[in-house]
């Protein structure tokens, strides 16, 4: 668990510290290509990303669940700023959740904050303690996986 | 946990088919109805339906009700639940996207590095 995460009522902020400047960190949210690589989540085995890049523009995401087929969630940029700063909504079908991410520029490296809003209070803090369990088996698995 | 998920990839395999997505719309807006009243608008047997019927009982989507012979069915708001809980759990995995994002980054500056010294070699 590299990242520093801190949950108020229905909001849940994540920070985190890369080691690369703020447009090469920025750049990883801006095409498909590079949002295909990390989007997802465990029990996904492939993430097929389509995004208009544009405030106003649409996103959708097909996950390909383990041993289940496939669900598309749906998206739209609310604000983007680059290299700053990417506000957009996510339509999951139960809630919709919006995400803030900014990028500050500290030197080589960049400090990221993503605040994520809209999940019902009393559900949040308990699947986030789960998915930080969860979490913890795909960094594991990353470690493996991509050792070089 | 391992059952958990064993629920989960049930009722997602059971959405990924658009006739069960229709099956669980109508019972969603018309509520409880017997087997063959559900059965009439689509245009399949009534054994394509009962087999729809039952992948969605095994995902725990819908609920049965005998009377008789009489088979009624309606929906089963817990099991979507499971899924609910999926997707926001999803959602909220940003600690392993970071990580992915961490190898990405490193792949871009190694291969930053092998440019660099290829043109140096040309030199």
């Amino acid at each position: 668990m590299k990242s520093a995460v801190k949950i108020s009522g229905n909001q849940v902020q994540i920070t985190r510290i890369f080691n690369a400047p703020r447009e090469k960190v920025f750049a990883a949210w801006k095409t498909a290509d590079q949002v295909e690589r990390w989007s997802g989540c465990k029990d996904s085995t492939k993430v097929e990303v389509r995004m208009d890049f544009r405030v106003g523009g649409s996103f959708t995401q097909k996950l390909h669940i383990r041993n289940a087929g496939e669900y598309t969630i749906t998206g739209t940029y609310d604000e983007i700023v680059e290299p700053e700063k990417i506000v957009y909504h996510v339509n999951l079908g139960p809630a919709t959740t919006q995400v803030a991410i900014e990028f500050i520029a500290q030197g080589n490296q960049t400090k990221v904050i993503l605040t994520q809003v809209g999940f019902p209070d009393e559900n949040l803090s308990r699947i986030v303690s789960e998915g930080t369990m969860e979490s913890l088996d795909r960094l594991d698995q990353i470690l493996c996986g991509h050792a070089v | 946990m391992v059952n958990n998920r064993k629920k989960v990839s049930d009722v997602f395999a059971a959405l990924a088919d658009p006739t069960r997505r229709r099956i669980l719309e109508s019972l969603a807006r018309r509520g409880e109805r017997r087997v063959t009243a559900l059965a009439r608008p689509f245009r399949i047997s009534l054994p394509a339906i009962s087999r729809h019927l039952h992948v969605l009982e095994r995902a725990r989507l819908i609920q049965r009700r005998r009377q008789g012979r009489i088979h009624f069915i309606r929906t089963r708001a817990a099991g979507l639940k499971e899924a609910q809980k999926w997707l926001m759990r999803c959602a909220l995995e940003w600690d392993s996207r970071f990580d992915a994002i961490d190898v990405l980054l490193a792949e871009g500056e190694r291969k930053e590095e092998r440019d660099e010294i290829r043109r140096e070699n040309q030199r």
